[in-house]
């Protein structure tokens, strides 16, 4: 049996990295005071969807995941989906569409987007929901992060080619039911 | 909960003894959701139970096989004919709970909200659990009571078999809540074997609005050699209405609850019905 040393390994955006931990403490609190500061404390308790970052692929609370449980995997933060001088393709149309209010529930967007385009062909609205249904916002009421994450979906769609964009039917209300 | 070591067991019999040997200073974590609501006035050590192959789903002889550690998410993803399991996780909490909670962690130690055990109740679902050897327990035994009475000697669940159903069986299952992601108001699943339109039996459950999640026989009772058909159906909910002691929840008279709960047995009797007649999503 493994008893395990208070440290914990795993390939951090791309990076093997190693840091001393507690078997207590949040993959969160680990990510914050290591300077990965983009991923955000919101509720504290699985419900807002601040702190989402992607572990192997799949989007995660890191406010309900111990750190221990991160050892081996492959850790995804939103510094990893683009930077300031850099934004990514959601983060242009997120800006482009005037989605960002106060930004704190921005970071969990995105890395829930980022799972959505990274494991779907298919971006019909009810997938869509589905993957960024553990996201709040209380500022914009959704819309126009709707918005402009359609705008990235419908171009990958076309360019696809499964679907062409004219008339394809998609709603920009009701991102949150 | 608070965590004083985290341990890695090579194996289910490595596990189990670790478990043995800490008693109550142990707990078992695949998912780990849960223990981030729990209280305890101690430390406790975790002993992870992911690497130990319990994360799967396989189609052998008349059962489907979920391994104790398989994600909601996997569940909810797993597509095979007469497989039904699919319709309650993909309503079950967030994107990203779904992710990472595991069957095993939904029914070993049942929340008042919890959703699978009452589906598996109405399924009438086997718990394979590991005691040095593997034994089965069915649905009725296991959620007789709390299910963590069952493991408090290190023991563990390693897998949950689903009977697949028949060309004649119909599975529907309902959660109202507030919002997609809430806790459930009520949680009801049906399962209904028809002979042609007559229903030759059939499980019904509730949870969430109960104290615990349990069958409804006087349900059942209203069902059985009937016809499928909605004034049946209607007549069997409105038994349910006057079978349980429905809870008050937030803000919510008993008498409102025990009508949602049988708005909400209508809804799974008709779409057990539906199932049974071929609807496939």
């Amino acid at each position: 049996m493994t008893r395990t040393s208070h440290t914990v390994s795993f390939t951090l955006n791309g990076e093997k990295k190693t840091f001393d931990t507690r078997p207590d403490e949040k993959l969160l609190t680990l990510l914050r005071r290591e300077g990965y500061r983009g991923t955000k404390y919101g509720c504290g308790q699985g419900t807002c969807g601040a702190c989402t970052v992607l572990v192997d692929g799949k989007a995660t609370y890191a406010c309900l995941l111990y750190s221990m449980q991160a050892e081996g995997r492959k850790v995804r933060t939103i510094e990893s989906a683009g930077t300031f001088d850099k934004p990514g393709e959601f983060q242009k149309e997120l800006i482009a569409a005037g989605a960002v209010q106060c930004g704190y529930c921005i970071p969990g967007m995105v890395m829930s987007a980022t799972a959505l385009m990274e494991s779907e062909k298919d971006f019909s609205d009810e997938i869509v929901k589905e993957y960024m249904d553990g996201n709040l916002c209380r500022c914009t009421g959704y819309e126009k992060i709707w918005v402009a994450l359609r705008r990235v979906l419908d171009r990958r769609e076309a360019a696809t080619a499964k679907r062409p964009v004219a008339g394809k039917k998609t709603s920009s209300k009701g991102a949150k039911k | 909960m608070k965590l004083s070591e985290f341990i890695r067991p090579a194996s289910l019999a490595e596990a189990r003894k670790a478990l043995r040997e800490l008693g109550p200073k142990g707990m078992p974590l695949a998912g780990g959701t849960a223990l981030h609501f729990m209280q305890s006035k101690t430390p406790v050590t975790a002993v992870d139970l992911t690497g130990l192959g319990l994360s799967f789903i396989r189609r052998k002889g008349g059962f489907f096989s979920i391994g104790a550690a398989t994600p909601l998410s996997d569940i909810q993803r797993y597509r095979s004919p007469r497989w039904a399991m699919h319709e309650i996780c993909r309503r079950i909490s967030t994107h990203q709970i779904r992710n990472v909670s595991t069957i095993g962690g939904n029914i070993c130690r049942v929340f008042p909200w919890a959703d699978l055990p009452v589906v598996l109740l109405a399924m009438n679902a086997r718990m394979v659990i590991y005691s040095g050897k593997e034994s089965e327990m069915g649905a009725d035994e296991f959620f007789s009571s709390q299910p963590a009475r069952l493991f408090s000697g290190g023991n563990l669940l390693t897998a949950v078999k689903i009977p697949v159903l028949k060309a004649q069986h119909g599975f529907g299952s309902v959660k109202a809540n507030r919002n997609a992601a809430a806790f459930s108001l009520v949680t009801i699943a049906a399962l209904l074997e028809l002979d042609g339109t007559t229903i030759k039996s059939a499980r019904v459950a509730a949870g969430s609005a109960i104290p615990f999640p349990k069958r409804l026989p006087e349900v059942e009772a209203a069902l059985v050699g009937r016809e499928a058909v909605t004034d049946v159906f209607k007549k069997a909910a409105a038994a349910g209405g006057t079978a349980a002691k429905w809870n008050v929840r937030e803000g919510m008279s008993a008498d409102y609850m025990r009508q949602l709960a049988e708005v909400s047995l209508l809804d799974a009797l008709e779409r057990a019905a539906e199932f049974a007649r071929g609807r496939v999503d």
